[in-house]
């Protein structure tokens, strides 16, 4: 049937906002975030990972490990990149930074952090973060992901929730990716696993939006001796 | 009585404000409830010594002991807590510091017991500080959390860049063979540690936060079943820290095991971090008391005597 010619489309509003969301959620992001697993290859060796249902636990406890500690350190850094108050990020990166245990770990989290940087730097100018990457290459601050996630993010016009949200898929996206390649395990059990941990980001959200840099908090024993055990490891998606 | 501006500051804690109900006995912080230690170690005449301690009841340390068959040089002070452990309303406050050159060892009479409480909470805020060359072993014994217990322990390290400390805490999730809860029955641990060197920059900050009900105490990659969990960091120059890390073998077998353990490099090159946990105390001791002969031989050149049979 025709369309009513007379009728006028209206798009609604932020459609390009929600697709650049989108472009900054996706996984193939070239910033080598997919080359990271957060132990599970460990987890994988050790049987704390065996099967689909235990994956699932995992990366839920690494979606409310993460949300206490980066997620804390990310939401003051995007509300610091909002109200403009420079030192503010750096003190949220340079306290991350502090708090991560294990070489691989401290890597990902800078590493990440600058290839990040330097990737929203060549699509679109921000002159904090022009500042930020600056800063990281004399060694004047880390450079940990999550804070040039709020930086870059803050700078689009995302919000604090979506921020957070983006950061949370962005981890449990990474996890899920690697397991593909690192057990038996099909495509739809990843994306029903995901389906099934991203019921938490509210909660998560809720849980740790009104704490202070000095109330990131872990209790992880277990997970703290794989990143040990990741070290030596002889199964790895990638030899550093 | 003024409570120390520390303790005062550990009292607005968030993870507290369920807990600020009075004791039905003896107010928080009263007389008697605030156990204060300081301990001060120097090289006097090429030999370390306790040149300074000062001391309130319930804590106690009466002097310093040269015990260490393998490192009679050695410095010991043990605590002892007259009052039986920790209380509700206990406030403790310990300051160690460590001069120029000198070593020293401060433990503990035996494990730390935080008793049920039913109002309020406990809280410790410790201040370690190391010169230049210093070295220091503070290895209190177990810590077990009782059942309802409330305790918030924060530690304030300043080291210089070539002093080496072994610290840390090992904990017992309750008195497990005492009562089908006991386990993790716990309302609250929070242990908070922050290092930084003598100007002021920050090395590395850690915050161990155990809630009651948490959901994922016995996930597989938090506890896994087991009761007892040990957090030992060793603070040392890079080169040194390269050396231990090169010993210590990673424990991490596919077989049920008594315990694991790992060591990670911790950031800003502050030195490494052992992790530990075990089904009971001696299995996570045994992994600790590994880890410690490495860093004492590789740090002093020194080994560990054998272990006392009543330990």
């Amino acid at each position: 049937m025709a369309r009513d010619s007379t009728l006028k489309c209206s798009a609604p509003q932020g459609m390009v906002h929600l697709a650049r969301l989108l472009q900054f959620s996706d996984t193939t992001l070239p910033i080598g975030s997919f080359a990271f697993s957060n132990s599970l290859e460990s987890a994988l060796q050790t049987g704390i990972v065996n099967d689909p249902a235990s994956l699932l636990q995992y990366v839920e406890f690494i979606l409310r490990q993460s949300a206490r500690m980066d997620g804390v350190a990310l939401l003051h850094a995007h509300r610091a990149a909002i109200a403009g108050t420079y030192d503010a990020i750096l003190e949220a990166d340079c306290e991350l930074l502090c708090r991560r245990v294990g070489e691989e770990q401290q890597l990902m989290l800078t590493r990440v952090g600058k290839k990040l940087a330097e990737l929203v730097l060549k699509i679109t100018p921000s002159s904090t973060l022009e500042r930020w990457l600056a800063d990281i290459r004399t060694g004047a601050t880390p450079g940990c992901f999550p804070i040039g996630q709020a930086i870059a993010l803050a700078h689009m016009g995302a919000d604090e929730a979506e921020t957070f949200v983006m950061h949370q898929y962005g981890v449990a996206s990474m996890i899920l990716s690697a397991a593909l390649r690192l057990m038996r395990i099909d495509h739809l059990d990843t994306q029903r696993i995901l389906f099934k941990a991203q019921e938490r980001a509210n909660d998560d959200y809720l849980a740790v939006c009104s704490l202070c840099l000095d109330d990131m908090a872990t209790f992880a024993p277990v997970f703290d001796v794989l990143v040990a055990h990741h070290t030596t490891t002889h199964v790895r998606l990638f030899m550093n | 009585m003024t409570l120390h501006e520390k303790l005062a500051h550990i009292d607005k804690a968030r993870e507290l404000r369920s807990y600020h109900t009075e004791p039905a006995q003896m107010r928080a912080a009263a007389p008697g409830k605030v156990g204060e230690l300081r301990l001060g170690f120097m090289l006097r005449n090429g030999r370390s010594v306790l040149h300074d301690l000062y001391r309130v009841t319930p804590l106690l340390v009466q002097r310093a002991l040269y015990w260490d068959e393998a490192m009679p040089e050695l410095p010991i002070c043990s605590i002892i807590s007259v009052g039986g452990g920790i209380l509700q309303g206990d406030r403790y406050k310990i300051d160690i510091s460590v001069g120029e050159g000198a070593c020293a060892q401060v433990t503990s009479q035996g494990a730390n017991r935080v008793h049920r409480m039913d109002a309020n909470y406990a809280s410790q805020y410790q201040a370690i500080s190391l010169e230049d060359g210093a070295y220091l072993e503070y290895l209190p014994d177990f810590t077990i959390a009782y059942r309802g217990s409330r305790f918030i322990n924060e530690t304030d390290i300043v080291i210089a860049d070539n002093a080496t400390l072994l610290y840390g805490e090992m904990v017992l999730a309750g008195r497990k063979h005492h009562h089908a809860e006991e386990r993790f029955g716990l309302d609250l641990l929070s242990m908070a540690v922050k290092v930084r060197r003598p100007d002021g920059r920050k090395l590395f900050a850690e915050k161990i936060l155990i809630e009651n009900g948490d959901p994922t105490i016995d996930f597989a990659a938090v506890m896994r079943g087991y009761d007892a969990f040990a957090n030992i960091m060793c603070l040392t120059p890079p080169e040194t820290a390269t050396r231990i890390k090169a010993r210590f073998a990673t424990k991490f077998p596919v077989e049920d095991a008594r315990a694991l353990s790992g060591i990670s490099r911790l950031p800003n090159a502050a030195g490494l971090m052992m992790r530990a946990v075990g089904i009971e105390t001696r299995d996570v001791r045994k992994e600790v008391r590994h880890f410690w002969q490495i860093v004492r031989e590789e740090s002093c050149g020194r080994t560990l005597p054998e272990e006392f049979l009543w330990r």
